[in-house]
């Protein structure tokens, strides 16, 4: 009986002793490796270039850069956007990036559309779907002008 | 051999055989195989020479490549171009990956046949089908590596498709890139998972694997007796025989074709790229054929909820079906499952791989009369024009001065 009592302890003590070691070592290692998911990003207001020269009434592809840090890189971000302005002071700024999976979109001007390489997504003008798989409109971003610069928020 | 004094006999082997059971390794793997087995039981064993293949080839080219975006991609350029045999190694790799895929398939698709997954062997089954989706894993990692247009966009669309799943997907997804976007640490990850972590858990997965084919043995085909189970040629010399030349032909096919197809290298990743038309390799054209029908709402058919169901489904596929064991053409509902499923599957791939490019048209393409003075830059990539409009830090502040003075 007391041999019993005392193996039972053992296998307990061993189970718990296991338990602690693999919970000490465990939660720093998967903290470690989840981290990135929980750092928030930080906006930023990018310029396009002097809001006269971007005028237009068709969609002008516009590529832009801006340094950000990716882990331990500083690194040189590029972005590529389509923009133009309603004629009243009013900008549309769209993000090419498909909001189905991620693919860039291309203007096409003869169908007036935004078309998808990758699953054949169709949006129109205002960025809203017309076919295809994408639960969600193209994104458009946030625009201010200051000192006759056009400036894009890049989140 | 002589015998020494204490009565002990003396050379290499023997001192090897007082000191390891190696009589019983020799019973073991002469044991018996079942009467019926076929050229198709060999398949096992070259998935596991892939395997081993991919873990020396990889080893080796790991030796000059480096995972930074900076890097990467012309560290692959030097392999393939100046490192003596680097082409050599580098074709058996990437084209060994996908000979790991079809010969993983067939093995599957030859367990199927045979309903070799039925009791005891369920826990084989499962361990295979976990060693299926290990081997897609090091396909999804691997070709992240080399850094071009095709690793970076299949990337894009793979940790997207990951992010649909519902409730931790956008977390998976963001664990997986190592942040919010592809770049530095999603290179680095991919690179630790194809290198460190999945042969790890490949070869364990290999290891039980293996254990339960040689504690179960053999399943051979229905047409086996009970009695007939025990009753065929040993595992070694002869199995093990028909399964080198099988490797030996594997491995004069995949150096053949190692030598005279090159392996693509794409145009160095851009993120700004619109003009490449994204594809995955051919092993997940499949998926990338059937994610177009899921519109809207239903998009999560076609990301999550199919796949999953689907390998879930192939996992505790011995415990659905519970029929007699018989071969596939005797078992109506397998065989048509089964039939479908390869149909559907090869159908998608042909419909995936021959899908058009897109084309556009873009008026801003034909648009000749920029303003003459404007000190940005416009380029046109094939067909669409470009704009770069932005301004140095001295441009702006100096239109900040010229606003604050009106």
């Amino acid at each position: 009986m007391e041999k019993k009592g005392r193996r039972s302890f053992l296998e307990i003590t061993t189970a718990f002793i296991g338990g602690v070691l693999s919970l000490a070592a465990g939660i720093p290692l998967i903290g470690f490796a989840i981290s990135p998911a929980f750092k928030k990003g930080e906006s930023k207001w990018v310029d396009l270039g002097l809001a006269d020269r971007l005028k237009n009434s068709r969609f002008k592809k516009v590529d832009y850069t801006f340094t950000a840090k990716d882990g331990w890189v500083k690194a040189t971000k590029k972005r590529s956007v389509y923009v133009t302005d309603a004629g009243n002071g009013e900008w549309r700024v769209f993000s090419r990036i498909c909001s189905h999976l991620g693919c860039l979109v291309r203007w096409d001007e003869s169908k007036e559309s935004f078309l998808c390489p990758c699953h054949g997504a169709i949006f129109d003008k205002t960025g809203a779907v017309v076919a295809g798989p994408p639960p969600e409109p193209l994104q458009k971003l946030e625009t201010k002008v200051e000192a006759g610069i056009l400036y894009v928020k890049e989140t | 051999m002589g015998v020494r004094k204490d009565g002990r006999q003396e050379g290499w082997k023997a001192f090897l055989r007082e000191r390891l059971p190696l009589e019983s390794v020799d019973s073991h793997l002469r044991k018996p195989l079942p009467k019926h087995i076929n050229l198709l039981f060999s398949l096992g064993s070259l998935a596991m020479f892939l395997l081993l293949l991919q873990a020396a080839t990889g080893a080796f080219l790991a030796f000059y490549y480096s995972p930074s975006p900076e890097h990467a991609h012309n560290a692959v350029t030097y392999i393939s171009e100046e490192v003596p045999f680097g082409a050599f190694v580098r074709g058996l790799h990437h084209w060994g990956a996908s000979a790991m895929v079809i010969i993983v398939v067939l093995h599957l698709l030859r367990v199927v046949l045979y309903s070799s997954y039925k009791a005891p062997r369920e826990l084989t089954w499962i361990f295979g089908v976990l060693l299926l989706l290990i081997v897609l894993g090091f396909g999804f990692t691997g070709y992240l590596l080399p850094w071009d247009e095709k690793a970076y966009w299949a990337t894009v669309v793979g940790v997207e498709i990951a992010s649909t799943a519902p409730g931790l997907g956008d977390f998976v997804a963001k664990v997986m890139r190592g942040g919010s976007e592809i770049g530095a640490v999603t290179l680095s990850r991919f690179y630790a998972l194809h290198t460190i972590w999945l042969p790890w858990l490949a070869f364990g997965l290999v290891g039980v694997h293996l254990f339960f084919v040689r504690y179960y043995g053999s399943s051979g085909t229905p047409k086996n007796t009970p009695e007939e189970m025990k009753t065929g040629k040993p595992f070694y010399p002869h199995q093990v025989f028909e399964d080198l030349v099988g490797m030996l032909i594997l491995f004069v096919i995949l150096a053949a074709v190692a030598l005279f197809v090159p392996v693509p290298l794409e145009d160095v990743a851009d993120p700004t790229n619109a003009d490449y038309d994204p594809r995955p390799e051919w092993y997940f054209l499949f998926l990338f054929q059937l994610l177009k029908y899921f519109q809207g709402p239903f998009e999560i058919l076609g990301t999550f909820v199919i796949p999953t169901v689907g390998m879930l489904l192939l996992l505790f596929l011995p415990f659905i079906d519970r029929s007699e064991r018989a071969v596939l053409w005797k078992r109506p509902i397998a065989l048509t499952v089964t039939s479908v499923c390869v149909v559907g599957i090869v159908v998608l791939t042909i419909l995936g791989g021959t899908s058009k490019k897109l084309e556009t048209t873009d008026a801003a393409a034909q648009e000749t009369s920029q303003p003459t003075e404007q000190i940005q830059t416009e380029t046109v990539e094939e067909g669409e024009a470009v704009f770069d409009f932005q301004l140095t830090e001295e441009e702006i502040e100096g239109a900040k001065a010229v606003d604050e003075l009106q």
